[in-house]
């Protein structure tokens, strides 16, 4: 791998970061000129003194008092000592230990879909490509085709609804005392893993289908390539071809999908936490977001934003090590 | 090789979907105990309570059950009701009640001596049985402390507590937080004051100056939540402020494990991120006509649901008991044939009306924007909208029609019928309108619609996503008086962005009126400018002299005569046209509690229903 393109990618990612950083600070500010209306509107027999007063306290409190340039400064001073600030909530916590609590709940769910998507989609994209036209191949185009149409929180509140409060095969949403109770036990485990099957299977329909539809097209690309013809004609066993020489090749869009699904990650879906209760990154800005805790909202979208620049940054130096031709475009 | 880690797959896939599979576990199904399951929808629990906490979602149904107020407000009598306070009265400077022959507040003698005075005197006798849930007995110190504190904002960092407070002569610096104003007065304090209160009163008495307005004391009965004092003043200093945007260990433990003196107590142990549990305090003051407890449930679990459509589930699969939220109308027919569900099918006290902008702001004016400002163009608008098609078709027929003067028909000794002005026959209405409309605007295009200079007269009704619907009839209605009306987003904060800076014609906007708030909220709506309620910017020299007179008169009687009296001339300014007042719709099971009751404006979990409700299979 040529050191001048990881450390262009990398001063590229520095640069990304900045500029999400920036636009992290600003954006919730639009329309947010005077906290102090917003949070504590005229009440009681209070004078224009009086309230003027208290706009004066609340916007101290909120750091509204100095010009944005200087909120700004604050900013950044409080982030380069790895500062997110506090909440609105009550209890003011930080938002560093909301985005702690959350983050491996949410990766509890997301990891275990990405890994159920990633093996069967790939599964059933092989197989469907070494199958091309017959039902196999068929029944992956149409289940991608349903898929595209039915989005995937109406596939979660129809799992819910059947599979959960109707059947009782599953939770019909998470346990209230799943996370308080939760203790690494053989017990406490097999709740979690019972709790998160149907968010689970929601989100990895999608998944499963995207990446079988992306490993059919990838591995019918490859075999068509001159190097599995030149394999076949010199006698290779069909799953020494498949193994050996067509997925190993077909793998380098897949990585890509993958590289973004896990920046993705830890954001997790928001509707499908919702749906099911489930106490994660996506219902944590839910929060954020209903409650105007702008602080919090920021928090999360730096740390998200952050994530994702890291994640794109190992897959493009991850492809290269796949695939030597992408630094190809570089300056020479 | 190969078999066998395919075998091995097979086994771990296996072990994982049976350790997978397995329905919930919905305590409520096994729960014989008098445990109360309560379905909230909303985003979160909050986890810490500072004592006044925010006033969104459940956090003010916890603060109002774990910690309680003075009194609470009768909205139907205008009198205030004891909780922790027993009594209360106006006394003149000797501490001496200004009460009349029989015992009530004396408002003729308040009148004539007290209108010109700069301070209201008020006396508090608290109940003498009232006990913090640690035990330790509520006195007139813990109420002092509580206002003392909500004024010091050096200490208490809690802006909202200012205005709470604002009535209330007595005050600190902010910058230094010296105390300022003296307008508190207990035992503990008597060599400050002239008040005579004798040793055996000293833990129940208090005396209070308030500004000179009848509506002082209401904000400050009913809305602050006492604290106690042997909790907080060891905890509470400039670097530990109540309301702390970094709290200390210590006082995260205070606002963890709350103290209060209200019926119920948080059990810590037990609650969380998704789920809150109160137990009710057997020693609390406060009982039923028997002297048994006041509420009858031992444990309240609220559950919390993100999704509405889940949570109304979980009520039908009986997951819980009740469901503290409300739904639409539209899903009342799922519980048509459902023996076991009690719909609580309640008067709503929002009334939804057209807000129009009657006074714009110099930039924003323009030739279709400013017919606005007549009120008889006004009053035709009013007059096209057919409030009975409305409830029925917008919601579902769960509401009723608001008289035009904003006050609730229920408020029967406040509401004046003269003001119903927009009552009668549809067709004659739209008629009347149309009439109106051709003096003033008879020009009219191919399409019907009526013309100025030419222009098409069409207005922007301002409005979230979920009005789309009653803007869509309200198109339709408008249709037949030849104006066209489009829905335009109203976004996320359209206070800043389009209603304060006069860049809108029309709105949606719910409006509450009661006994309770009139003095601040007739003030907000319909006379002060800028960043109020009164968006449209009405101007009108009779309203502004008579809300005036209403708000800082001391006679009650007058007060209330005024609210009568200005009913008709709210009415016919046709500035907030009214709409409709939805129900508020909620559902509860009937197969553990039965004796729900339906209270105005609340959903099926009420106070009033913890009063009565009864398990089922006991006596």
């Amino acid at each position: 791998m040529k050191k001048s393109f990881v450390i262009k990618r990398i001063l590229y990612a520095v640069f990304i970061f900045f500029v999400v950083l920036t636009l992290n600070f600003f954006i919730p500010r639009i329309g947010i000129d005077d906290p102090a209306e917003r949070y504590y509107p005229p009440q009681g027999g209070m004078s224009d003194i009086e309230y003027e007063i208290i706009k004066q306290i609340t916007r101290e409190q909120y750091g509204f008092h100095v010009s944005t340039w200087q909120q700004y400064l604050n900013y950044l001073e409080d982030l380069s000592q790895f500062n997110l600030g506090v909440s609105l909530r009550s209890g003011s916590p930080r938002v560093s230990a909301l985005i702690g609590e959350r983050l491996p709940w949410t990766l509890v769910l997301s990891v275990t879909t990405l890994i159920i998507s990633l093996f069967i989609g790939v599964l059933i994209g092989t197989v469907a490509a070494w199958k091309r036209g017959r039902w196999q191949d068929t029944l992956l185009l149409n289940a991608s085709t349903i898929s595209v149409a039915l989005p995937a929180f109406f596939i979660a509140l129809m799992l819910s609804f059947y599979l959960g409060f109707e059947l009782e095969l599953f939770p019909a949403y998470t346990n209230p005392n799943m996370v308080a109770q939760f203790d690494w036990s053989w017990e406490a485990i097999r709740v979690v893993a019972n709790n998160a099957a149907l968010p689970v299977i929601s989100m990895a329909i999608g998944g499963i289908v995207g990446y079988g539809q992306n490993t059919r097209n990838s591995v019918i690309a490859v075999t068509n390539e001159d190097f599995i013809l030149t394999a076949r004609a010199k006698g290779l066993k069909q799953n020494t071809i498949l193994y050996k020489h067509t997925l190993r090749n077909a793998m380098l869009p897949i990585v890509t999908s993958l590289g973004m699904s896990i920046s993705g990650l830890i954001g997790g879906a928001i509707i499908i936490e919702q749906i099911f209760n489930w106490s994660g990154m996506g219902t944590l800005f839910l929060e954020a977001n209903s409650t105007g805790d702008y602080p919090l909202m920021m928090g999360i979208m730096l740390f998200l934003s952050t994530f994702a620049i890291i994640a794109n940054l190992v897959t493009e130096l991850f492809y290269v090590v796949l695939d030597p031709r992408v630094t190809v475009g570089e300056k020479r | 090789m190969k078999r066998k880690i395919a075998l091995l797959s097979l086994v771990v896939v296996l072990a994982g979907c049976l350790t997978a599979c397995g329905a919930g576990d919905y305590a409520r199904r096994t729960d014989d105990t008098n445990t109360m399951y309560v379905g909230v929808v909303q985003a979160s629990f909050p986890t810490a309570f500072m004592p006044w906490l925010s006033r969104e979602g459940i956090a003010p149904t916890i603060a109002s059950t774990v910690y309680n107020t003075l009194f609470s407000y009768d909205d139907e009598t205008g009198n205030f009701d004891g909780i922790i306070g027993k009594d209360w009265y106006y006394v003149d400077a000797d501490g001496e009640p200004i009460l009349t022959d029989e015992g009530r507040i004396d408002y003729e003698r308040l009148e004539a001596e007290f209108a010109n005075r700069n301070h209201l005197a008020v006396k508090v006798i608290l109940h003498d049985n009232v006990t913090w849930s640690d035990g330790t007995p509520l006195t007139a110190s813990d109420v002092f402390y509580t206002y003392d504190l909500a004024t010091n904002n050096y200490l208490s960092n809690h802006a909202g507590a200012l205005a709470w407070t604002a009535d209330l002569r007595h005050g600190y610096d902010q910058n230094t937080g010296a105390r300022t104003r003296l307008g508190l007065f207990y035992y503990g304090n008597r060599h400050e004051h002239t008040y005579d209160i004798p040793e055996e009163d000293k833990d129940t008495v208090l005396y209070m100056h308030v500004n000179t307005v009848l509506g002082a004391v209401t904000s400050l009965f009913t809305t602050i939540l006492i604290i106690p004092r042997h909790i907080w003043e060891p905890v509470v200093c400039r670097e530990n402020q109540l309301n702390a945007r970094d709290p200390s260990g210590e006082l995260l433990d205070c606002y963890c494990n709350p103290i209060g003196s209200g019926p119920y107590t948080l059990d810590t142990e037990r609650s969380g991120s998704s789920m809150i549990v109160l137990n009710r305090r057997e020693d609390y003051h406060l009982t039923d006509d028997d002297g048994g407890p006041l509420y009858k449930v031992d444990t309240i679990k609220f559950m919390l649901y993100q999704e509405l459509n889940v949570a109304i589930y979980a009520l039908m699969k009986g997951h819980i008991d009740v469901l503290h939220s409300s739904i639409s109308s539209n899903y009342i027919r799922l519980f048509d044939d459902r023996e076991d569900i009690f719909v609580s099918n309640a008067e709503g006290v929002y009334v939804q009306t057209l807000v129009l902008n009657v006074n714009p702001i110099e930039s924003e004016r323009n030739p279709i924007r400013d017919l606005l400002g007549d009120v008889d163009f006004r009053r035709a608008i009013a007059l096209a909208i057919d409030p009975d098609e409305l409830i029925e078709q917008v919601a579902n027929g769960a509401a009723y029609r608001t008289s035009a003067g904003l006050m609730r028909e229920r408020m029967e000794d406040f509401y004046n019928p003269d003001a119903n002005i927009l009552a009668g026959d549809q067709e004659e209405k739209l008629e009347e309108a149309n009439e109106i409309l051709d003096g003033i605007v008879p020009e009219k295009d191919a399409q019907g619609y009526r013309l100025l200079d030419g222009q098409r007269i069409s207005y922007d009704i301002l409005g979230h996503p979920h009005e789309q619907e009653l803007i869509s009839f309200l198109q339709i209605q408008m249709q037949k008086i030849g104006i066209e009306v489009n829905y335009a987003a109203k976004g996320s904060q359209p206070e800043n962005t389009f209603l304060y800076t006069s860049r809108f014609d029309m709105t949606i906007h719910g409006v509450i009126f009661s006994l309770a708030n009139v003095d601040i909220m007739y003030n907000a709506h319909f006379v002060q400018l800028g960043r109020t309620s009164n968006y449209g910017r009405l101007q009108d020299d009779a309203l502004r002299t008579g809300i005036r007179e209403m708000r800082n008169t001391l006679n009650l009687h007058r007060k209330y005569e005024l609210i009568i009296e200005l009913q008709p001339v709210i009415a016919e300014q046709y500035y907030k046209i009214p709409l409709y007042t939805s129900n508020v719709i909620s559902i509860a099971r009937t197969d553990r509690y039965t004796g729900w009751q339906v209270v105005p404006g609340s959903t099926a979990y009420n106070s009033d229903s913890l009063q009565n409700v009864q398990r089922v299979g006991e006596d």
